[in-house]
């Protein structure tokens, strides 16, 4: 088990790497979504406030 | 016929329905196909005869770096279709991309380093293909910038498409150029496995890697489009039905 | 101030009752010629604004042995990238200007409306600008190599390189330059997109400077370098005018 922490002594390189991937992986999920959310609300928005404008 | 179905395509309501119900479609995939790679990468493949366990790298490295050149040019394909059949769906696609692509570009880089920093002894070297990344970031950055300086969405939407498409013709270029710059001075690599071949202990998870990332940038395509679409559009009727919750 | 506007009167001209697009009043090329005639003439006007480039050039040279080292044996296998990065730089500087005062005293509205050829227009507006910068800097190249500690042999090489290099960072320059052209304050954008397309230009410039220091052969990279240098002479004046319609509409 540790043998595999150890990644042949480069657990230094070799965790980072993945932990940072996998981080923007999961930002990507997040933003992407906070984006979608925020459209929305906005074009509520514009519904209720403007009606039909051009 | 083909023209129907290329308009049903382009028109906003209804690429947002089907964005939305795609999406489960290509992110469970992705979240599975990812987890096994990782797995398979981690665990399950044996360590390479030259840099043991410290190639595995590679599993999170390759895949960031061909979502880097694979989102430009859907960002490119997508600003140029946008561009000569002035289609608003496409330049929603061209915007989506610019985020995702520019932020795996940024993974490739530092995981690239990374990679190479106990094989070269530091944390940089100007290796060809880092080298090609760090141009292709800094291409990602100006597409924002220069999408990000007009306040009005269609030219913003008009201008940055002109920018990709001259950009995706110089990337090959770049590329090449960096390559041959690099062979004439000879700066070590590191990005090449012991292993004459991949065994397919080592390529499965590779591929799968591979595959699972170019699914979740489907499925975090649908989600973003589905949002530029939203902020494009004008006219209240769909829109209304649409958000109805 | 009588002499530009004898040259806008002809310019009028020969825009004036110009038919639709494809069905000039001029043809493509005197248009083109009497625009560049025209760009170099108002360059002419503001001597001061013509050395700056160049003043540019001289002192970003400069800057070198005096962070580096005042030793030639240092400086000399660095001349080519100093040269040519510190040519890159003068061409950016020079590029804000090569559609900004057109556009914003309508001049480039009436370019593109005149029914002449838009993209003929602004590759003579580019060509201007390589007269006035680029065709300078490869005169005052060799003059920096040599203060790097470059052989006197290698001058035709440097000359050459630059010459040819500056007229593709000329192209590549005009793109940006239009994809900004009526955006404020866009030097800082304008470099973030222009430089990594120049970064070929850059390496291959680089390397035929460096052998023709080295006193070896060097016509590979320079044929690259005319290789770009035409590439962009047919690409990049069709993304300009595509970038300046957008702009103006």
């Amino acid at each position: 088990m540790t043998a595999f922490f150890d990644m042949g002594g480069y657990a230094a390189y070799v965790w980072p790497a993945y932990a940072l991937t996998l981080t923007v992986v999961v930002l990507n999920v997040v933003w992407a979504r906070e984006a979608l959310k925020r459209s929305r609300k906005e074009a509520l928005r514009r519904l209720t406030m403007g009606g039909s404008e051009s | 016929m083909a023209w129907t179905w290329f308009h049903r395509f382009a028109s906003p309501p209804h690429v947002y329905r089907v964005a939305g119900r795609l999406t489960p479609w290509l992110a469970w995939p992705a979240a599975a196909l990812i987890v096994a790679g990782l797995i398979g990468g981690l665990v399950l493949a044996p360590p390479d005869y030259q840099q043991g366990d410290g190639y595995r790298i590679l599993y999170v490295h390759a895949p960031s770096a061909w979502m880097s050149l694979m989102v430009y040019t859907t960002m490119a394909v997508a600003a140029g279709i946008g561009l000569i059949w002035r289609m608003k769906v496409a330049h929603a696609v061209a915007a989506s991309c610019a985020p995702i692509g520019a932020s795996f570009t940024l993974a490739a880089l530092v995981t690239g380093s990374l990679w190479g920093a106990p094989m070269w002894g530091t944390y940089w070297q100007w290796d060809p293909r880092l080298t090609s990344e760090l141009i292709l970031l800094f291409l990602y950055l100006g597409y924002m910038g220069l999408r990000s300086a007009f306040d009005d969405v269609q030219r913003a939407d008009r201008v940055s498409a002109v920018l990709a498409v001259v950009g995706i013709v110089n990337v090959p270029i770049i590329h090449y150029s960096v390559i041959w710059w690099n062979s004439l001075h000879q700066a070590p690599s590191v990005m090449r496995l012991g292993e004459p071949t991949m065994p397919p202990s080592m390529l499965v998870p590779l591929l799968m890697m591979l595959l699972g990332f170019t699914l979740l940038f489907g499925a975090l395509l649908m989600v973003r489009v589905r949002g530029e679409v939203l902020s494009r559009e004008r006219t209240a009727s769909w829109i209304r039905e649409a958000l109805r919750p | 101030m009588s002499e530009s506007g004898a040259m806008r009167t002809a310019l009028n001209s020969a825009f004036d009752g110009a038919g639709a697009p494809g069905n000039p009043a001029v043809p493509a090329l005197s248009a083109a010629r009497l625009v560049l005639a025209r760009d170099l003439k108002l360059a002419f006007r503001k001597r001061s604004q013509l050395i700056q480039p160049l003043a540019f050039f001289a002192i970003v040279t400069t800057l070198f042995p005096l962070g580096v080292s005042p030793e030639l044996p240092v400086l000399r296998p660095m001349a080519p990238g100093v040269v040519w990065a510190a040519a890159l730089l003068s061409s950016l500087l020079a590029l804000e200007l090569l559609f900004r005062e057109d556009a914003q005293d309508g001049t480039l509205e009436q370019y593109a409306v005149s029914g002449c050829s838009l993209t003929w227009l602004l590759a003579a507006k580019t060509a201007a600008h390589w007269l006035l910068t680029g065709l300078p800097l490869a005169v005052m190249a060799p003059l920096a190599g040599i203060a790097l500690g470059a052989p006197g042999a290698a001058m035709p090489g440097i000359v050459a390189s630059v010459a040819v290099g500056t007229v593709a960072l000329s192209l590549i320059g005009s793109i940006g330059a239009a994809l900004t052209v009526s955006i404020r304050r866009s030097g800082a954008l304008l470099s973030l997109l222009t430089l990594p397309l120049d970064i070929p230009v850059l390496i291959f410039g680089a390397r035929a400077t460096e052998l023709a220091i080295g006193g070896q052969a060097y016509r590979a990279p320079l044929e690259l370098l005319g290789a770009l240098a035409v590439l962009g002479l047919t690409l990049a004046p069709l993304a300009a005018t595509a970038a300046v319609r957008i702009n103006l509409e």
